[in-house]
């Protein structure tokens, strides 16, 4: 198991009820894993699981990509600025 | 002589002036500017009202995409000479600038507008900015459509 910082913008962060969650998660788990993980925690998030974007050290990950150690990692909807 | 490029995504308000100072050079001989504004009354489609915005960003990782969206103008329109591109955050009124992109170039006819507009439309799809309309039809998160692929 490692520990990770997981950021929440948005819709989700309301969804969660709050803007970051430190979680302890298998060694090798990947984004889609940690996507499951989060909705079992926090059903609500169900609700909008395919609009879920995720970012690995402030950068668009992929499904499949295996979360590093100490990473930062985001969740978010859809960008809407400007 | 490098080529300017501003980035920037502030609370406070923007000055257009300042702004255009930093971005001309010698050589310029045109700008063209986009700026997004709050409106207070939608007509288009779902007809309502906006008291206000609220936008919310990923500081760090906006910075780099808006970052990322200049270097996209430089690689396309390499005769595009200075680039701004601010974004405001926090709670924004009707009639408000919410964005702007500024590109200079020596001459109009160099790409300039559809830099431009490219940066705008960049920006839309992959800085995480979100912005949720306080109005008529009470709080609601504005919804995006694009997903970026890993790493774009």
């Amino acid at each position: 198991m490692h520990k990770v910082n997981v950021l929440f913008f948005a819709t989700l962060r309301d969804y969660v009820g709050s803007k970051s969650v430190e979680l302890e998660i298998p060694i090798g788990i990947t984004i889609d894993g940690l996507t499951d993980l989060l909705v079992a925690a926090y059903p609500n998030l169900g609700k909008v699981k395919d609009l879920m974007m995720a970012a690995i050290n402030r950068e668009y990950a992929a499904d499949e990509q295996v979360v590093p150690e100490g990473a930062e990692i985001a969740f978010f909807p859809p960008v809407s600025g400007g | 002589m490098d080529f300017p490029t501003i980035i920037s995504l502030r609370a406070s308000e923007l000055d257009l002036g300042a702004l255009l100072a930093q971005i001309t050079l010698p050589t310029t001989g045109a700008v063209a500017i986009f700026t997004g504004m709050v409106r207070g009354k939608t007509s288009r489609g779902n007809a309502h009202e906006t008291d206000y915005l609220d936008y919310e960003a990923y500081q760090p990782m906006a910075e780099t995409k808006m970052r990322q969206v200049a270097d996209e103008i430089r690689q396309k329109w390499p005769s595009i000479e200075g680039i701004a591109i601010v974004q405001r955050t926090g709670r924004l009124y009707p009639g408000t600038p919410t964005t702007l992109i500024a590109c200079t170039s020596a001459h109009r006819n160099t790409g300039v507008f559809e830099a431009v507009r490219y940066g705008i439309d960049r920006l839309k799809e992959i800085v995480p900015i979100w912005k949720k309309e306080i109005g008529s039809q009470g709080e609601v998160w504005v919804a995006g459509h694009y997903h970026p692929k890993p790493g774009e």
